[in-house]
């Protein structure tokens, strides 16, 4: 997206959150919904600021990025709103914040010998966080991976994500000896070990995921791959054998929640019944019924979305992420150091598996895991680590660094 | 570099897998959509496990059975009405399952792909359904049955229209008596069952029209056949079926019209299981078969390895034989059409349906012929005035039980195409003097609404 075909985008994405926002501000009854109207001032501020500076002030032209997160911020702010003004405020706090990690990240990334020094204090840091969290989790929803903080809950393992990519492709690119190689290994090893301790089988997958993309954009090597995907298959049986009571029920009603429809299937056959129930068009924002189903909005907001803003526009938020996922692997290519390239891979990589994670798990395709879907499901940790991910594809792009290139 | 933007391309495969899933996701979501979207937890359409908001049913003249006031289903305001067409109409919580409110839900309340159920919440209700059955003959039905339980079923055998289905014992659905679940004296047994159309009863004599099909196939001399009863059939080693007279000499007709079990049981012994098994097969046993949406309860012949005692005891209609009413209507719809085709039954008013293949034509007319002469020259046709009836009775022997009353036959007429039968269970006594003449006041009338009233309507103009 260069010079101006930036205005004509953005304006789309402002009609498109003017209408959405419209109904949350403005309730049937014809209240109107303050908190909403101000975050909706503030967030289009942002976005046009954002644009404007980009591409007039900094001659950054790319903001295809963005855009694709701003569209799907906009939707989850606008169902956070539907639920209730309050949760509208706290969703946009955590965009902001991850907003400004997605700037910070960007600038100590910005130059690769300073992203090296960061490498260790982020390895032993996401470790720390890790260790604490398991020993001083709350048990929620059956997985021991939150903390709070006075009023504040954070999900430490979100924010792991970020060093995780971090690390991985700060220690690939300098790879040299085997040393580093085995360091990582130990270290990936250890964050999804911790995980899996915390019974948080769906982040430790993601990890584990992540952790193949980053060694096949090292190796490129599909043999060992393979190798890789099929031990550690082995040893997750191994890990099933021995704690099967807590993953086997995962899996006992998959492939058959209607038989379960009371009990373990309960989520997954509402989210299927009330995402037809919404046709291809929709019901309305708040129209729905799945709304009152535990974890609407955070696991379940796939199914919100089919039916209340109708499958079309639910699976036009799937396909966003694979655009997400293509302008990585771009970016990827024309990187100007293996670092950029192996970053934005994973970190494409590993939004797209976690939407598939959460897509095809409330609809029963897959194994339901419980990860929210980047970016719209709404809760704190996982928009801020979203945001912040968003940073490694950025600046793998060329363009990004096109005027500092100019200054040198 | 150039390493990594190969390997790069590597990744696509993953976008590609993501995007082939996520269109078998919506290709699901879009097959199974009137299957998910009529469950029963769906707030969108029901509130306390009810079906509030769906069109509404008429019957075939438009009389509404059921339909959405105010967000409550109501039913007709007639008392007969709303017990006579209970288990066509259905209830609203599900239990009827051939029940219009459940097997035709998703038209009920007017899902559609692209809007969802928006029609539903906007209007307040759904499609409009127009049944064939006619609400005034399932009450002259149901008063007739009386204080049996049992079944008639009325059917177009021209077009496949099913005009009557009416089911014993039913209940009202404005008063739904509160012991269902408890009563242990079996007053309410089967009472959510459509029995027309999911009952499956021994047929007895009703049976040997399906033996004398296998009869007309294979055995080249079985008009010239006569048949001599002793009261009983015996094979080699001495076990008997016993019949309900000493017959005498017989010919093939007569011996269906006294439904001599010496002649059939002696047919069946001789045709050999396979013939018979063959022939059943080809008459609509073991086979399944749709009614709109749901499935009739399947018929069942099995005489694979039985004896001959057994076989000589299911071609008279006993031994582990079953039919469901709304076969037999099929079935003898086919021989009416002299044809052996009959279209497959619909509860849709002018709904098209296929035809579907029960035996040979010379069978068919050949057995056309057999069971107009029952009527004709046995059961007389002052039992069925006006009507050039055919048909068979049967009495059907139940373990421990009286036996069950059957009568299975069609009007000839050209302007009053139907097949009728009426199954009287337990009610002891025979077809001839039990079901005959439930059968006639239901035929009567379908004369007096079709033919009579057309006809009435031709001297006014």
């Amino acid at each position: 997206m260069s010079g101006t075909r930036w205005f004509p985008t953005m304006l789309l994405i402002s009609i498109f959150q003017v209408i959405t926002f419209y109904q949350v501000i403005f309730s049937a009854d014809g209240t109107l919904n303050m908190a909403a109207a101000i975050v909706f001032v503030i967030f289009t501020a942002i976005e046009w600021l954002w644009s404007v500076v980009s591409t007039i002030f900094l001659k950054k032209s790319s903001l295809a990025l963005e855009y694709i997160a701003f569209f799907l911020t906009g939707i989850s702010l606008v169902v956070a709103g539907s639920v209730k003004g309050s949760l509208m405020v706290k969703q946009f706090i955590a965009v902001v914040i991850g907003f400004v990690c997605y700037v910070v990240l960007l600038y100590i990334v910005s130059d690769v010998e300073r992203a090296e020094k960061f490498r260790k204090p982020f390895a032993i840091a996401s470790i720390a966080v890790l260790v604490f969290t398991l020993i001083f989790a709350k048990n929620i929803n059956g997985a021991y991976n939150w903390i709070s903080f006075g009023g504040f809950a954070v999900q430490p393992s979100e924010l792991v994500k970020v060093s995780f990519i971090f690390v991985g492709a700060a220690t690939l690119e300098k790879l040299q000896s085997k040393r580093s190689l085995t360091q990582y290994v130990i270290f990936a090893a250890a964050c999804i070990a911790l995980l899996f301790l915390m019974r948080d089988l769906g982040t430790a997958l993601i990890f584990f995921f992540t952790f193949v993309v980053l060694a096949f954009m090292r190796s490129g090597d599909v043999r060992t791959i393979i190798f890789l995907i099929l031990g550690a298959a082995m040893l997750a049986g191994l890990v099933v054998l021995m704690r099967s009571d807590y993953i086997m029920n995962r899996f006992a009603t998959y492939r058959h929640v209607w038989d379960y429809a009371t009990g373990k299937g309960y989520q997954q056959t509402r989210v299927l019944t009330y995402s037809v129930s919404g046709g291809l068009l929709g019901l309305g924002i708040g129209n729905g019924h799945l709304r009152d189903v535990f974890a609407a909005t955070e696991d379940l907001i796939f199914g919100v979305l089919c039916e209340e803003w109708g499958m079309l526009i639910a699976f036009l938020v799937a396909q966003a992420f694979i655009f997400i996922f293509i302008h990585s692997i771009r970016c990827a290519k024309g990187a100007r150091s293996a670092f950029y390239s192996i970053a934005s891979c994973a970190a494409g990589g590993l939004l797209l598996f976690q939407a598939a994670l959460n897509i095809f798990g409330v609809t029963d395709f897959l194994p339901m895991t419980g990860v929210t879907l980047p970016f719209v499901s709404r809760g704190g940790s996982s928009t801020i680590s979203c945001w912040a991910l968003l940073a490694f594809i950025k600046a793998a792009d060329n363009r990004t660094w096109a005027e500092v290139k100019k200054k040198k | 570099m150039n390493r990594i933007s190969r390997r790069s391309y590597i990744m696509y495969f993953f976008a590609f897998a993501f995007f082939i899933g996520l269109m078998i996701l919506f290709f699901t979501m879009e097959a199974n959509s009137g299957k998910w979207v009529v469950k029963d937890y769906n707030k969108h359409l029901y509130s306390n496990g009810e079906l509030l908001a769906a069109g509404t049913i008429t019957d075939r003249y438009g009389v509404v059975l059921a339909q959405t006031v105010d967000g409550e289903r109501k039913y007709n305001d007639d008392y007969k009405v709303r017990t006579a067409t209970l288990h066509v109409v259905g209830d609203t919580a599900g239990f009827i399952s051939t029940g219009v409110h459940s097997s035709m839900k998703s038209q009920l309340t007017g899902y559609s792909l692209l809007n969802g159920v928006y029609k539903l919440k906007k209007n307040g209700t759904g499609n409009d359904i127009q049944l064939s059955i006619d609400s005034r003959l399932c009450v002259t039905a149901m008063d007739a049955l009386g204080n049996n339980k049992g079944t008639i079923g009325v059917y177009n055998y021209k077009t496949g229209e099913v005009y009557c289905a009416v089911s014993l014992p039913t209940y009202d659905p404005y008063d739904k008596p509160k012991d269902i679940m408890t009563d242990d004296t079996g007053k309410y047994e089967g009472i959510y069952m459509n029995r027309y159309f999911s009952g499956l009863y021994t047929p007895g004599s009703t049976f040997k029209i399906v033996t004398a099909c296998c009869a007309i196939d294979n055995l080249i001399d079985i008009n010239t056949r006569t048949f001599t009863c002793n009261g009983a059939w015996v094979n080699k080693v001495g076990n008997k079926v016993t019949c309900n007279g000493v017959h005498g000499t017989l010919n093939f007709e007569q011996a269906l019209q006294h439904s001599c079990n010496t002649a059939f049981a002696s047919l069946a012994a001789e045709l050999g299981n396979e013939k018979m098994q063959k022939t059943a097969e080809e008459c609509g046993f073991n086979k399944k078969i749709y009614v709109d949406n749901f499935k009739l309860a399947t018929s069942y012949y099995d005489v694979s390895d039985a004896y001959d005692i057994d076989r000589a005891w299911s071609g008279i209609g006993q031994y582990t034989t079953l039919i469901n009413p709304c076969h037999s209507t099929m079935m003898v719809g086919a021989i009416a059409n002299k044809t052996g085709y009959t279209p497959v039954p619909t509860l849709i008013k002018g709904k098209n349906t296929s035809k579907m293949n029960f035996m040979g034509s010379v069978s068919a007319k050949k057995l056309n012929q057999m069971l107009r002469s029952n009527v004709e020259n046995y059961y007389g046709d002052n039992r069925f005035p006006n009507l050039v009836m055919c048909g068979k009775t049967g009495t059907a022997e139940v373990s421990g039980k009286k036996p069950h009353t059957w009568f299975v036959g069609y009007s000839q007429r050209d302007d009053l195409p139907l097949a009728i039968v009426v199954v009287c269970e337990n009610s002891g006594g025979f077809g001839i003097d039990v079901a005959i003449p439930i059968a006639n006041t239901v035929m009567q009338k379908a004369y007096e609404l079709y033919v009579l009233a057309y006809a009435n309507l031709g001297e006014e103009g």
